[in-house]
């Protein structure tokens, strides 16, 4: 399957990524319209910093063995057979938020807005390219690759 | 290889779903005594009217047929047959296994109050047939009583509010949900359901119910010499593992049925998941008790170690809340017990010796997952020079240079 490898130490946490998360899942914006400031604006990926740590990417994994899928008590969250990416359905989603809890690395969130839904990395299926975070970085830092499950 | 699995929710379906990636080529037989696959967690939904029964489903619509497993449902299983290996069904069938799974959950339970168990409109609420009976007495009824304020009846609260009626929650401890939640975050919540119009009778006891000429219990008494008028009555007192069918058999059960590390009973080839081990009430665990008890039906040796059990999330009107752990420890003085509050959010962390126990996050949870991990693993966390309350997995942060997984560095 395809998963985003991430090198700690090349980010410099420009944050390029979390605008372009935000953009690929905000309807007709782009990285100049983008409206950072909107309660909708959510980012799916996370930079997190202090000075003991440096810059650290947060990034689904779509894990070989997803706790989120194991504690999905709707069916909302599915590892995709073919793909092996970790796929969430907002319509099926009851925002239980079993799947927050049982993330061991703390990447899902409810939505800001509503906490009626998940946040979760959907690896920009339908966009063509690729993951829009990974085309972001300036620094090479996420990358995509091929790995064996 | 023939399996056969009793039970249709977390547990079993999580353990046929297993089994069939693994070996597709298994005869795989389901039993049920339900008609439908539901999740119990979203019965407040289908009550509150928010979804339908096909809302509540957690699997695909034709999952059965898709995956090549026989389904009976609308099936009891009433008797188990360990030496000639077969369990037979309420409609008498005998179903031969080679190995079977029991994922037969827990029923509710009405405690012996005078006048409870004999009244004709107290509902538990466990299956989809319990909410179904309340939905029709939902069209009549105005004062719905919920006895128990835990998880599930404040479940049950949220949806009878939600269908106009005037709803009294009784409970015997002084706060709601009162294994998750301590006094602060428990009043959070109790104040929306205030606000949505629900009345709360805490530190208090039902000692008996009146019943009337229809054979309905219409008064409620309490320990307090209080009393309370209901049309209908929802009992959520906790539950026990149900295993009645097994009773006959020499399979051994202690209030539950009793498993081994890798979810094997005393028998060779039964194996037993979820609520009816006894071990959890959730639906995570059940999952996974079911997918690590199939991989062992088919030949592997995996253990269930993955036990914690005490953690949950709350959503009720959109206040979030994650609970971990020892919430409430006693006596207080021998713990390090820590709190941040803002106007939005209540934090909460019981410690002792640099090893955290409890956490409750009331308002922001988002990124909190990894709690869990360094509670259930008792990481110390005393040599990291920060704000207890400003960790995250950044702090354990690890990659494996092949895969690409997060590991924790420890
Ligand atoms: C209202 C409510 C809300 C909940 N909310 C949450 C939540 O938000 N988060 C959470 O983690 N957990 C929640 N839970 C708990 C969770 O639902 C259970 O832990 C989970 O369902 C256990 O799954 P199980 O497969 O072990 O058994 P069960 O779900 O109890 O299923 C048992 C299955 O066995 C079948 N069965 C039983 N006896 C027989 C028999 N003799 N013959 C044939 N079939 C039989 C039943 O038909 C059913 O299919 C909630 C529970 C309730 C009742």
């Amino acid at each position: 399957m395809k998963r985003i490898i991430i090198d700690r130490e090349k980010c410099d946490g420009c944050l390029n990524c979390n605008v372009a998360c935000i953009s690929a899942h905000e309807e007709g914006s782009n990285f100049y319209t983008v409206n950072l400031g909107s309660v909708d604006s959510e980012t799916r990926n996370f930079i997190k910093f202090d000075a003991k740590t440096g810059y650290t990417p947060i990034f689904c994994r779509h894990c070989d063995e997803p706790e989120c899928v194991l504690s999905c008590m709707s069916g909302a969250m599915e590892k995709d057979p073919v793909t092996g990416h970790v796929k969430y359905d907002e319509s099926k989603c009851a925002a239980c938020y079993m799947c927050v809890m049982n993330c061991p690395f703390g990447v899902l969130k409810p939505d800001n807005k509503t906490r009626t839904k998940v946040i979760k990395c959907d690896f920009c299926e339908e966009k063509q390219d690729g993951p829009s975070c990974v085309k972001a970085c300036p620094k090479q830092a996420i990358e995509v690759k091929e790995v064996s499950r | 290889m023939k399996i056969v699995i009793i039970g249709a929710s977390a547990a079993g379906i999580s353990a046929a779903k297993t089994i069939k990636v693994a070996e597709p080529d298994t005869q795989i037989v389901v039993i049920s005594k339900e008609d439908s696959i539901h999740s119990r967690c979203m019965l407040h939904k289908y009550l509150g009217h928010e979804r339908d029964a096909k809302g509540i489903n957690f699997v695909h619509e034709n999952f059965f047929a898709e995956n090549n497993i026989t389904w009976l449902k609308n099936t009891t299983v009433v008797d188990l047959d360990t030496d000639k290996k077969f369990v037979r069904t309420n409609d008498n069938q005998a179903i031969y296994f080679d190995k079977l799974l029991i994922a037969t959950g827990a029923s509710y339970f009405i405690p012996p109050i005078p006048g409870l168990r004999e009244a004709k409109n107290v509902y538990g609420f466990r299956d989809l047939k319990d909410a179904q009976l309340l939905d029709s007495e939902c069209k009549t009824a105005k004062n719905a009583v919920v006895i128990g304020a835990g998880l599930v009846g404040m479940d049950a609260a949220v949806a009878l509010l939600e269908r106009g009626l005037k709803v009294t929650v009784i409970e015997m401890m002084n706060g709601i949900m009162g294994l998750q939640l301590d006094e602060k975050s428990a009043e959070a919540y109790q104040q929306l359901f205030e606000e949505h119009g629900a009345e709360f009778l805490l530190s208090d006891k039902v000692t008996s119910v009146n019943i009337d000429e229809a054979g309905k219990g219409r008064t409620i008494h309490l320990a307090s010499g209080k009393s309370v008028c209901a049309d209908v009555i929802v009992i959520a007192a906790g539950v026990r593992p149900s295993f009645d069918f097994v009773e006959k058999s020499d399979i051994a059960t202690k209030n539950a049925i009793l498993v081994g590390d890798d979810l094997q009973t005393n028998i060779k080839g039964i194996y037993a998941a979820g609520d009816v081990i006894g071990i959890s009430g959730i639906w995570p665990n059940a999952m996974k008790q079911g997918k690590i008890a199939a991989i062992n039906m088919l030949g592997e040796k995996l253990r269930y170690e993955d036990r914690y059990a005490l953690k949950n999330t709350t959503n009720f009107y959109g206040l979030t809340t994650l609970s971990l752990g020892n919430i409430n420890p006693k006596p207080k003085e021998s713990f390090d017990v820590l709190i941040r509050e803002d106007r939005n959010n209540y934090q909460k962390v019981v410690m002792k010796n640099g090893i955290i126990l409890g956490v409750i996050i009331q308002g922001n949870i988002n990124s909190t997952g990894f709690w869990q991990y360094l509670i259930k693993n008792k990481i110390d966390v005393s040599g990291i020079d920060k704000d207890v309350f400003d960790l995250s997995y950044a702090d354990f942060y690890k990659v494996d240079s092949i895969s690409g997984e997060y590991l924790y560095a420890i």
